[in-house]
């Protein structure tokens, strides 16, 4: 496990329902990030695919492992580089049931994936419509390090994350399709994660508009503080190269002790309250 | 929440460039030459010019004049060359009146004292021009309907409503007229009062029977699932009045959709055959 590491955020907006333009553009930017030293290359929510698909998504999900990530794979065994990026996985047990998917992938292939527990449909949103919700937490071992994944609209729900950094994520990753009428809310919320779980949160988002909907883009790296270490572009493509120092952890967990603190006997609680509320 | 006119601020700025990256990324992704749109003279149009030419260049910003004889006003065409010079748009003036006569005297059933349906005819030529234009010199229609007159279904219906985007129709009209001015468009024009020009001395707030003031902030109280007794006891009004807005904005939503079809089969056009939009 390495203490210091170097992310490349790769705020991209997908061409969308063209995987092979898209793959083409990670390799180019896993080949940018290799150049700037970097270890670990982030993209955002269905990098893959783009966001807005509606029904076409069911002829773009592929299964995990698949035909792309085969080649995204390639490509992180060529540059050496850790590749984070967000797909439509098709569930291997049936035809046409689709996870909204984060895929980790590293030089010696696929490490792991997150499919997404909290679908949002409402207003804009319509993910219910066509995704399956996940079930299990995915902080992944590697060789940089514990590394948890989660997406979007996850951020609203602590125990998505207070899941992971249990789990030994010092390094929380969140990838996003986030338009720009809640950009305030993403703001907010990816820095109250960080330092309520004293880790470091990686957010990168989509830019572009899809369908009219516009991706404010915004990616950072947060400290376990909650300080915003570093920021890409509003609006436009970026590539954002920042550095994590997990020793930086241990001082902050002293000053903040979240996890010293926990009450687990209160979840018991808390779930019996979610059941009857 | 409190229903006070600060609910209606916005950030201009923010709202100028969201609305502007809009319309350039449709244009471009369209692979259209540029935008074409009907300026009256009113705010409406006036504030879709003016974003349009903060996107693509004034150059690329067709603006037609559409003048007719039974409600030309010469401070209306006077307005809109104010506008077209301001913002550097293209314009073409053509006059509707021959066209309209055309229509008045072949439809067989055309009554004159039926002065709705002749305004709608009226709406529904504007619209053939203007995708005249954008059919012969693959521009974009830019619809100018804000959302106060969506929600209460103050449009005809495939008239001004029929545009390829509707760039300023998630902005009620007092914030349109505050954008305006923030744009540069001269303070006169952007309150001057509204009206669609469907016949002479039409004025929108005394058709709608309020103030466009109130009927923003009740819209706005709507939107957000305010009960109706709330905004009345919050604004000081008679729940009539609420109750009034609401069954308008229900009454009329056959306008602001695609046409009702009865559901047979696997997959149905503009119901649940749901595609991102491939072209444009």
């Amino acid at each position: 496990m390495k203490s210091k590491l170097k992310l490349a955020l790769c705020q991209i907006a997908p061409k969308r329902e063209d995987k092979t333009a898209n793959i083409a553009k990670i390799e180019e930017l896993a080949i940018k990030a290799k150049a700037a030293g970097t270890d670990l290359a982030v993209f955002p929510e269905m990098t893959l695919t783009g966001y807005v698909l509606n029904d076409q998504v069911y002829g773009l999900a592929e299964p995990i492992p698949g035909p792309s990530v085969s080649k995204i794979e390639e490509v992180a065994k060529q540059t050496g580089l850790h590749i984070i990026f967000g797909m439509p996985e098709l569930s291997d047990k049936a035809q046409a049931t689709v996870y909204n998917t984060a895929v980790l992938v590293g030089p010696s292939g696929l490490i792991g994936k997150y499919r997404k527990m909290y679908l949002p449909t409402h207003s804009v949103f319509e993910e219910k419509r066509y995704f399956r919700a996940g079930y299990e937490p995915a902080a992944l071992q590697t060789s940089l390090g514990t590394i948890g994944l989660t997406i979007c609209y996850d951020v609203f729900f602590p125990e998505v994350f207070r899941m992971h950094r249990l789990q030994g994520a010092q390094l929380i990753v969140c990838i996003s399709a986030s338009p720009a009428v809640r950009k305030s809310y993403f703001e907010i919320l990816t820095a109250a994660r960080a330092l309520e779980n004293t880790c470091y949160l990686a957010y990168v988002n989509l830019v572009g508009i899809e369908d009219g909907l516009q991706f404010w883009g915004g990616s950072r790296l947060i400290g376990p503080m909650g300080d915003v270490l570093a920021k890409a572009a509003y609006d436009q493509e970026d590539f954002l190269v920042c550095e994590v120092d997990l020793a930086d952890i241990r001082t902050v967990e002293t000053f903040v002790p979240t996890l010293r603190d926990l009450r687990p006997e209160f979840y018991d609680k808390l779930r019996v309250l979610s059941e009857q509320f | 929440m409190k229903l006070t006119p600060s609910v209606l601020t916005i950030d201009f700025s923010e709202t100028q460039t969201r609305i502007c990256r809009f319309i350039k990324e449709y244009v471009k992704n369209a692979g259209a030459k540029g935008i074409v749109l009907g300026l009256s003279g009113g705010v409406d149009s006036t504030a879709v010019a003016a974003l349009s030419s903060l996107a693509i260049g004034g150059e690329n910003v067709l603006a037609l004049l559409l003048p007719e004889q039974e409600t030309f006003k010469q401070k209306d065409i006077d307005d809109a060359k104010t506008v077209v010079e301001i913002f550097h748009l293209q314009t073409v003036t053509a006059d509707m009146t021959e066209v309209l006569d055309g229509f008045y005297r072949s439809i067989p059933a055309y009554k004159e004292t039926d002065r709705l349906c002749k305004g709608n005819i009226k709406a529904r030529t504007r619209m053939v021009f203007l995708y005249y234009y954008a059919n012969s010199q693959a521009r974009i229609v830019a619809g100018t309907s804000d959302k106060s007159e969506s929600y209460m279904g103050y449009f005809t219906k495939w008239g001004d409503a029929a545009s390829d985007i509707t760039p300023i129709i998630d902005l009620y009209k007092t914030q349109v007229r505050r954008l305006a001015v923030h744009l540069g468009v001269p303070e006169e024009l952007a309150m001057k009062p509204a009206t669609p020009s469907l016949w002479p001395n039409q004025l929108a707030e005394s058709e709608l029977e309020i103030k466009y003031e109130t009927l923003d902030l009740i819209l706005y109280g709507l939107e957000r699932f305010m009960k109706p007794q709330e905004i009345t006891e919050q604004l000081g009004i008679e729940e009539a009045i609420v109750n009034r807005v609401q069954n308008r904005i229900l009454a009329t939503e056959h306008k602001r959709r695609m046409p009702l079809s009865p559901k047979l089969g696997f997959r149905t056009p503009g119901n649940d055959f749901r595609v991102p939009r491939h072209s444009y």
